[in-house]
């Protein structure tokens, strides 16, 4: 492995960040959900990473990363099926117009 | 695998990863944010495989891009501007305009398009300045304004570009003048909106800057701090079966409790996206994505209607264009 642990951790400290600013500044939903599918691959990224230099003969990780796949694809469902059904009922998918909705 | 080859793909891989997740964030276009976001997941996954974890490679392969296909097509269906056609003209940053390279306005929309933005850059964000006013000039004077406000609203188009609006006004005659007054009614409907048809929020900047600080916090500590204590052993070749065989012994509850989540989940978007049972309900009557208002037949060869009165500060704005 020449290839060190903390340049994978840097690229994936770098998709968290752009996963960040996607989320902070779009302001259509699906692009909101598109940010967030990029916050848990670099999750999964650093935990791949840190189970190979750190401990490879565990593949407890590995686990791990199926999970959060799992978790990120119900969510995506989930995420698009509200996106939809408010879409249906406000006629626009930019999440300014949902603010009443913590009311 | 030898070293210089290993450094190669980590360097593509990376690459691919890294722009395809900013392209897909700075683009203007949501089908090419789609996209990039599928180059970003490729690229991720040849970390994976990189990193010797081939399962979890070919479960992103799978579960992601399958799902973003998904994702396209609803993107497609629901968004009032996927391709991203009514941005394309409008003043943006390096780096956005770097990744919307090449996308087309749309014909004869963008008129009214980068007329609106004119409107708004004139107007100012917070006035209080009636916008029926200036839509009103627009509709009166829509060859001479929307000609103007193309040249002015884009202060980096290309020559030919303006060219080509000239050309398409001159050529149409009056029909040029019925789709500036087309594009001024377009424009009226979006300022009643009150909302600008911009993908990104006004926080941007800040949103910029905050993520910018969190990576070159994130990357310096990372940097800054000692080593990780590295494990010399080297991953079963068939890292699959392993895996295999923990979610069958160690991690079965976890497994099947994942597998029950996505059955609840796809249980749950059925009984969302299903139409409500209720008769007055606006979503019994499965609404697609049309446009509010039909295209007005403009080659009819009959002679507008008269305008309502033009404002006093348009008089003089229109005679150097007429």
């Amino acid at each position: 492995m020449t290839v060190p642990l903390t340049a994978y951790l840097a690229v994936g400290a770098i998709l968290f960040a752009i996963g960040l600013y996607t989320i902070i500044a779009q302001r259509s939903a699906v692009m909101i959900l598109m940010g967030i599918e990029v916050l848990l691959n670099a999750a999964g990224l650093n935990i791949i990473a840190f189970w190979r230099f750190t401990a490879a003969a565990d593949y407890s990780a590995q686990i791990f990363a199926i999970l959060i796949i799992t978790v990120g694809a119900v969510e995506m469902a989930i995420g698009l099926a509200i996106v939809m059904l408010l879409y249906r009922q406000r006629r626009t998918v930019e999440v300014d117009a949902y603010a009443d909705l913590k009311r | 695998m030898t070293a210089a080859f290993e450094i190669v793909a980590f360097a593509i891989a990376a690459f691919i990863a890294v722009a395809g997740a900013l392209g897909m964030t700075t683009t203007m276009s949501m089908f090419r944010s789609g996209i990039f976001l599928m180059a970003s997941f490729i690229g991720v996954a040849a970390l994976f495989i990189l990193l010797s974890a081939d399962l979890i490679g070919v479960l992103q392969v799978m579960m992601y891009i399958g799902g973003m296909l998904v994702m396209i097509l609803f993107m497609v269906l629901v968004m009032h501007d996927p391709g991203g056609a009514m941005m394309a003209g409008m003043d943006m940053p390096l780096l956005e305009r770097w990744f919307s390279k090449g996308l087309v306005p749309r014909h004869p929309a963008p008129d009214g398009d980068c007329g609106k933005a004119h409107g708004e850059k004139e107007n100012g964000p917070g006035s209080e300045k009636p916008h029926g006013g200036h839509a009103m000039a627009h509709r009166q004077h829509g060859h001479g304004t929307t000609a103007e406000a193309h040249s002015d609203a884009d202060p980096h188009a290309r020559p030919h570009k303006a060219g080509s609006g000239h050309e398409h006004h001159a050529m149409h005659g009056e029909g040029g003048h019925d789709g500036g007054k087309q594009g001024g009614e377009d424009m009226d409907d979006m300022d009643m909106d009150g909302m600008d048809m911009s993908m990104v929020s006004p926080v941007r900047p800040a949103a910029a800057w905050i993520a910018a600080a969190i990576g070159l916090v994130l990357v310096g500590l990372l940097v800054l701090r000692p080593a990780w204590p590295h494990v010399e052993a080297r991953p079963d070749p068939d890292s699959a079966r392993r895996v295999g065989h923990l979610l069958m012994e160690k991690y079965m509850v976890a497994f099947e409790g994942a597998g029950f989540l996505i059955l609840i989940g796809i249980f749950g978007a059925v009984l969302l996206a299903r139409p409500s049972t209720y008769p007055d309900d606006p979503s019994r009557s499965a609404k697609v994505a049309i446009d509010e208002k039909p295209e007005p037949i403009t080659d009819d060869g009959l002679i507008p209607l008269a305008g309502p009165p033009e404002p006093p500060g348009s008089l003089h704005r229109s005679e150097g264009h007429a």
